[in-house]
């Protein structure tokens, strides 16, 4: 199996008290890891706030992300399930599942990119994240 | 005759947009169909050369107004029925 997501970047049942929360603290996964410094979580909840809620890609799922910035150290992926789903205001409400997606350059690493996409549009794989009840089995059901 | 050149837009054109752009790649393979497809962000996505715009619901609402090309637009970047069915209807608008 090839490793997707890092482990120390994937947390399972996280409580979140709403969207921005939740990209909060999945943005704090790349934060802790040094991948990111602070300012990409808020640009990544500003690029809703001014663009919509467009990043409810799926049925229950957000991938957040904002344009590649030097407050991206490294193009890294991180990828939570949150105990009570929130509401983004999207028509693919509730998210129950949250990517944080920091590129560091635009068109980099594009086919590390290729291959989470890949992962993440096989059948009903979004309502097995969100299933998942620990960490390992959501670290195993993407990196599987 | 060239192939129509599609651009899938997201916000910034590294994300959900090479999702929307992998789905629709699937599709034009599956039908043995053939276009060239490109990622493009919502600020700037009018002034790249283009057939067709794929593009979210809410991004689109920025754009359509001003666009010079059709603009596609789609719920569920994940839901590769949806894709298909629009793609089709755009690549075989007679069917």
């Amino acid at each position: 199996m090839e490793e997707l997501v890092d482990i120390n970047h994937i947390e399972a049942k996280v409580e979140a008290k709403d969207w921005k929360d939740a990209i909060r603290k999945a943005g704090a996964l790349l934060l802790n890891s040094d991948d990111i410094e602070e300012a990409y979580i808020e640009n990544m909840i500003r690029s809703v706030e001014e663009l919509g809620p467009y990043i409810v890609l799926s049925k229950g799922f957000a991938l957040a992300h904002s344009a590649p910035c030097p407050e991206v150290k490294r193009t890294s992926v991180s990828l939570v399930n949150l105990s009570e789903p929130v509401e983004f205001g999207s028509r693919n409400d509730p998210v129950t599942v949250v990517m944080c997606l920091a590129c560091k350059d635009k068109g980099d690493h594009m086919e590390y990119l290729q291959k989470i996409a890949r992962k993440l549009m096989e059948d009903n794989m979004i309502n097995r994240l969100g299933s998942c009840t620990d960490t390992k089995e959501l670290y195993a059901t993407i990196n599987g | 005759m060239n192939n129509p050149k599609i651009q899938c837009v997201c916000g910034f054109g590294c994300g959900s947009s090479l999702m929307l752009r992998m789905a629709i790649d699937d599709i034009l393979k599956k039908h043995d169909l053939e276009a060239d497809t490109f990622c493009g962000d919502v600020g700037t996505c009018l002034s790249n050369q283009c057939d067709v715009i794929f593009i979210s619901r809410e991004l689109s609402e920025l754009i359509v107004e001003r666009a010079e090309v059709p603009v596609v637009v789609i719920d569920n970047f994940m839901d590769s029925a949806e894709v298909e069915e629009k793609v089709l209807a755009y690549m075989n608008p007679a069917a």
